[in-house]
C-alpha cells in the first residue's frame, strides 16, 4: 500500500470534503478547512511543476484511454488548476478574515435575510465554493468528452446556487437567469458530444482528434456551431454574453470574485483545447474566433463607460479582458498564447482584487453605485488605494503585471506582423482609462462620504495586501514564470505531443 | 382588419419564432439524414462489451456506469448532491410562508393513510431489491434509490404522522458520499488495482451472475442507492413544508 | 408489408425526424414562452430529444440489451452499452437541475408574486 499524489487529488479530496461537511459544522472547523484544502492543493500543484516539465502526466482511472477516463495534467492544465486554487484560498481567507458582526442595517431588516458574512461562512455556502473550484479543475483536467460535461454540470449548478445565495428578490433574479441560461448551453454542448459519438464511436479527446477529419464536412460545421454556443455562452463571448452583468450584479461580490476569475477561465480553457485539439487545421475556427474575441472586447469597454453600478461596471471590463484573451488565443502563434495564459493569470488576480474591494465597499456604503461612493477615499483609503491600484494593473501600467502580459501579447502580434488586434487592444485600453478613472475620480471626490455600514477590520485586507503583492512582484519580474508560460502555450497548442502521450501513435 | 393590431402583432412574433424553429429542424434534419443514419460502426462500446467479463457483471451497462465510466458516476452523484444542497439552502429558515397558506388541518382520509402504510414496505423492499441486483439486471442505484425516495415521499404527503428526520438524512448522505470516494481511493492506493476507483474485490468471472460478484461494483452501486435516496428524499422534504429551524442555518450562526 | 421499416436506415430516419422535431418545440417554447415553469418544461423536452437521439441512433434493429440473463452467454448481437450509460448519467444531471431551477422560481414566486421572466427587471440599471 503506497500513498500516490496523482492528479485525481484535486478532484476526489474537494469531493471528500465536502460529503463529510455535517463533521465540520460539528467539529466548528468550516472555514479552516476550506481555506485548507485550496492551499494544500495549491502546495500540491506546485510540487509538480518539474515532473510536468519533463512530460505530461496521465492518470487512468480503471481503464487506459482511449476506452475509458484519464486526466491529463500537463503544463498548461497544472498552471489553471494552481490558478484556480489559489483564488479558492484567497477568496476563503478573504471570507474567514472579514468582520463576523452583522449590519445593524441588516438586524432591522427581516431577521432571514442573514448578513453577507454568516452566509458565506454556512455549510451550503462552503460545499459550493468548493465543489466550483473541484468543478473547474475537473474541467481542466480531463481527457475525456462525456466527463468533461459531468464537471462542466458540477461547476454549473454550484455557480447557480451560489448565486442565489442571498434569497432575496435580485439574487434569486440573477439565479434563474444564470440557470435557465446555463442549461441551455449545456443541451447544446451534450447535443454536440452525442453527434460526435454517433459518428465517431469515441468519447476521449485524443480519439476523437484523430478520428474527427474523417466525419463529413457539413456535420463538422454542425458540431462545430452547437459547441461554439454552448461554450460561447459559458465562456461570455458576444453575442452570448447579454446576462452576464445582471448575473455579476445580483450575487454576492465574493462569489462573483470566483465567477470572473475561475469559471470563466475554465471555459475558455476549453473552448480553445478543443479547437486546437480537434481540428487538423483551425484556421477558419480561429478566424472566427479571433473576430468574436475583438467583438467582444470592444463592444463590452464601449457599454461599460456608461454603467453607474460599480458590479455592472466590473463585469463589462472582465468580458472586456475575455474578449482581449480570446484574440490573443485565436491567433495562436506561441508568443500570443504565451501572454494571453499570463494575462489569465493576472485577469485572474485583478479581478478578485476588485470584486473583493466591492464586498468590502458595499458593506460599508450598502450601495455601489457611482453616485452613492463619493469620497470613498477618504472614508477607506486603503481601499481605494488598492482600487486604484487595480485599475492600473488592468489598463496595463508599468510596473504592474498588466503589463507586462499585455506586452507579450503585443509583441506576439507584432512580430506576426499582424496589426489591427494592436490597434484595437490599444483603443480598448484607452476606453478602460475612460471608465476607470471616472471612477476613481468619484472617489477621491471633495465631498464627505456618506456612510451607513459599519467600518471592516484589517484583517480583511490582508489577502488583499497578497494580491496587491503578487501584482507587483509579476509585473517587476515577470521572467520568474515566462518558462512556465511558455511551455504551457507549447502544451495548450500541441496537438500532436497530446496524441502521442494518449495513443502512443504520432499523428 | 386595422381593429386588432395588438394580437396581429403577437402572432406574428410567434410565426416568426415557428418559421426560425422549423428552418433550423429542416436544416438539422438535412446534415443529419444525409450523414447521420447510418449508427455506430465500431466504437469504444464494443470493445467495452467483449472485454466485459474482466469486470464479471452480468449487466454491462452497470458495469460501465459503476466501473469503466465510474468517474462520470461520481460527478453525477456529486451534481445531486449540490442541486439538493441548493434546495436545502432556498428553503431553509421558511425565508417566506407562501402566499397561500396550506391547510394543516387537512387530514387525507383513512384509506389513504392505511392503504399507504401498507404501501410503504412493498416499495421500500422494491427499491432495495433493485439496487442490490443492478449488476445483474436492469436497475441500480439510482433507479432503486429513486424508488425508496418514492415511498418516503408517499408517507410524507399521505402520513400526518410521518417525518423525516433532517439530521440522519443528512448522516446517511455524508456517509454513502464520502463512501464512495474512499472506495475509489482505495482502489487507488492498493498496489493490485493502483487506479483511482479500481475494482480491488476478488470478482472472478465464475461468478457472473451470482447476487456476490463483480466485486467493488454492487458495493459502489450500494452506496449510490443510499445516496441518491437520501438526497432525492431530501429535496422533496425541502420542498414539502419550509423546516422552521434547519440545522444549516443554525450551525452557520454558531460559527 | 411493413418490413421495409426493419431495415436501420429507415428505422434511425423516423427516431431522428421524431427526436429532432421534440428538440425544436423544446427550443419553441424556451423562446415563446414566458412563465418559469414552461421555461423550464421546454428545457426538459429538448434534454429528452437529445438522449432519445443518442439512445435510438446508437442502437440497431435486433440487438438485445447488453445484460446476460434467459440463457445468454456472451455478449455478442447486444446494443452498445455506453449510451445507455451516459443517458443515465445525464438524466440525473438533468433532474438534479430541474429541481434547483423549480425551487428558485418557487421562492421567487413567494417574494415577488411574480411568475414570469418579464418581470425581471430588478437587475437592470
Amino acid at each position: 500500500m503506497t500513498l500516490h499524489f496523482t492528479p485525481v487529488w484535486f478532484i476526489a479530496v474537494p469531493l471528500l470534503l465536502a460529503f463529510l461537511s455535517p463533521l465540520w459544522v460539528r467539529l466548528r472547523l468550516l472555514m479552516p478547512i476550506l481555506l485548507g484544502a485550496h492551499v494544500a492543493l495549491f502546495a500540491l500543484a506546485l510540487s509538480w511543476i518539474p515532473t510536468v516539465r519533463v512530460a505530461p502526466l496521465l492518470e487512468t482511472i480503471v481503464i487506459a484511454p482511449p476506452l475509458g477516463i484519464h486526466l491529463h495534467l500537463d503544463a498548461v492544465s497544472l498552471l489553471l488548476v494552481a490558478l484556480f486554487n489559489l483564488a479558492g484560498a484567497l477568496v476563503a481567507s478573504f471570507i474567514w478574515l472579514s468582520n463576523r458582526e452583522s449590519h445593524p442595517f441588516n438586524a432591522a431588516q427581516d431577521r432571514l435575510f442573514d448578513s453577507a458574512q454568516d452566509r458565506l461562512r454556512g455549510r451550503p455556502a462552503f460545499i459550493l465554493i468548493l465543489l466550483l473550484i473541484a468543478g473547474s479543475s475537473g474541467m481542466v483536467l480531463t481527457g475525456d468528452l462525456f466527463n468533461l460535461y459531468v464537471f462542466l454540470e458540477i461547476a454549473g449548478v454550484s455557480a447557480y446556487a451560489l448565486t442565489a445565495l442571498r434569497r432575496d428578490k435580485s439574487a434569486l433574479e440573477a439565479g434563474l437567469k444564470y440557470l435557465i441560461i446555463g442549461s441551455v448551453a449545456a443541451i447544446f454542448f451534450l447535443f454536440a458530444i452525442v453527434l460526435l459519438y454517433l459518428q465517431t464511436g469515441q468519447l476521449n479527446m485524443a480519439a476523437l482528434a484523430r478520428d474527427f477529419a474523417g466525419i463529413p464536412a457539413p456535420m463538422q460545421a454542425l458540431i462545430g456551431l452547437l459547441m461554439l454556443i454552448g461554450l460561447g455562452i459559458k465562456a461570455e463571448l458576444f453575442p452570448f454574453n447579454f446576462w452576464v452583468p445582471d448575473i455579476y450584479r445580483g450575487s454576492d461580490p465574493e462569489i462573483t470574485a470566483l465567477f470572473s476569475g475561475v469559471l470563466v477561465k475554465a471555459f475558455l480553457f476549453v473552448l480553445f483545447h478543443l479547437v486546437f485539439l480537434l481540428l487538423a487545421d483551425p484556421t477558419v475556427a480561429r478566424t472566427w474566433l479571433m473576430a468574436l474575441g475583438a467583438t467582444t472586447m470592444l463592444v463590452a469597454e464601449a457599454v461599460a463607460l456608461r454603467q453607474q453600478d460599480l458590479r455592472r461596471m466590473l463585469a463589462y471590463s472582465s468580458l472586456g479582458q475575455v474578449g482581449l484573451i480570446t484574440l490573443a488565443l485565436g491567433f495562436a502563434s506561441e508568443a500570443t498564447t504565451a501572454g494571453a495564459l499570463f494575462h489569465m493569470v493576472n485577469h485572474t488576480l485583478i479581478k478578485l482584487l476588485l470584486f473583493l474591494l466591492t464586498a468590502l465597499m458595499l458593506r460599508r456604503f450598502l450601495s455601489v453605485r457611482l453616485a452613492n461612493l463619493q469620497g470613498l477615499g477618504r472614508a477607506m483609503p486603503l481601499a481605494a488605494g488598492l482600487f486604484v491600484l487595480g485599475a492600473l494593473a488592468v489598463l496595463g501600467l508599468p510596473p504592474l503585471s498588466g503589463f507586462a502580459s499585455k506586452l507579450w501579447i503585443l509583441k506576439g502580434f507584432a512580430e506576426a506582423r499582424v496589426f489591427w488586434p494592436i490597434a484595437l487592444i490599444l483603443l480598448a485600453a484607452l476606453l478602460e482609462a475612460g471608465y476607470y478613472f471616472r471612477w476613481i475620480k468619484v472617489f477621491y471626490a471633495p465631498e464627505p462620504p456618506v456612510t451607513a455600514g459599519q467600518p471592516e477590520g484589517d484583517w480583511a485586507y490582508a489577502p488583499l495586501l497578497l494580491i496587491a503583492g503578487l501584482l507587483i512582484l509579476l509585473g517587476v519580474a515577470p521572467f520568474l514564470l515566462e518558462d512556465w508560460f511558455v511551455q504551457a502555450a507549447k502544451a495548450l497548442l500541441g496537438r500532436g505531443a497530446i496524441l502521442e502521450s494518449v495513443l502512443g501513435v504520432q499523428p | 382588419m386595422s381593429r386588432v393590431p395588438l394580437r396581429k402583432r403577437f402572432r406574428v412574433q410567434t410565426l416568426l419564432l415557428v418559421l426560425l424553429c422549423g428552418w433550423l429542424l429542416m436544416l438539422h434534419l438535412t446534415i443529419l439524414l444525409n450523414h447521420g443514419l447510418d449508427g455506430l460502426t465500431t466504437g469504444v462500446g464494443d470493445t467495452l462489451l467483449a472485454r466485459n467479463s474482466e469486470t464479471a457483471s452480468a449487466n454491462a451497462v452497470t458495469s460501465v456506469v459503476v466501473s469503466y465510466r465510474g468517474f462520470d458516476t461520481l460527478g453525477e452523484v456529486t451534481v445531486l448532491f449540490l442541486a439538493a444542497t441548493g434546495v436545502g439552502l432556498l428553503f431553509a429558515g421558511g425565508l417566506t410562508p407562501s402566499p397561500v397558506p396550506r391547510d394543516r388541518d387537512s387530514h387525507p382520509n383513512e384509506v389513504m393513510v392505511t392503504g399507504t402504510r401498507l404501501l410503504f414496505p412493498t416499495l421500500l423492499m422494491l427499491g432495495v431489491y433493485v439496487v442490490l441486483h443492478g449488476h445483474l439486471s436492469p436497475g441500480g442505484g439510482f433507479q432503486g434509490g429513486v424508488i425508496v425516495a418514492t415511498a418516503f415521499f408517499l408517507r410524507m404527503i399521505a402520513d400526518p404522522a410521518f417525518t423525516l428526520d433532517h439530521a440522519r438524512v443528512d448522516f446517511y448522505e455524508s456517509l454513502s458520499g464520502s463512501g464512495f470516494v474512499l472506495f475509489g481511493m482505495l482502489g487507488l492506493v492498493l498496489v493490485s488495482t493502483a487506479s483511482f476507483l479500481g475494482n480491488f474485490i476478488p470478482h472472478p468471472v465464475e461468478a457472473m451472475g451470482q447476487l456476490v460478484s463483480a466485486g467493488v461494483i454492487p458495493l459502489i452501486y450500494l452506496l449510490v442507492g443510499i445516496k441518491v435516496g437520501a438526497e432525492v428524499g431530501a429535496i422533496f422534504q425541502d420542498m414539502l413544508e419550509p423546516d422552521p429551524a434547519p440545522d444549516h442555518a443554525l450551525a452557520a450562526r454558531e460559527l | 408489408m411493413l418490413e421495409f421499416l426493419d431495415s436501420p436506415r429507415v428505422l434511425h430516419g423516423i427516431y431522428l425526424l421524431g427526436s429532432l422535431m421534440l428538440f425544436f418545440i423544446g427550443l419553441y417554447g424556451l423562446l415563446a414562452k414566458r412563465h418559469l415553469l414552461k421555461i423550464f418544461v421546454s428545457i426538459e423536452i429538448m434534454e429528452l430529444a437529445v438522449y432519445l437521439i443518442l439512445i435510438a441512433l446508437a442502437t440497431s434493429p435486433g440487438e438485445t440489451a447488453p445484460i446476460l440473463s434467459d440463457g445468454l452467454l456472451t455478449f455478442t448481437g447486444m446494443a452498445d452499452p455506453i449510451p445507455q450509460a451516459l443517458t443515465l448519467t445525464a438524466i440525473v444531471i438533468g433532474v438534479a437541475v430541474t429541481a434547483l431551477g423549480t425551487s428558485m422560481a418557487i421562492q421567487y414566486h413567494r417574494l415577488t408574486g411574480h411568475v414570469g421572466v418579464d418581470a425581471m427587471t430588478e437587475l437592470k440599471d
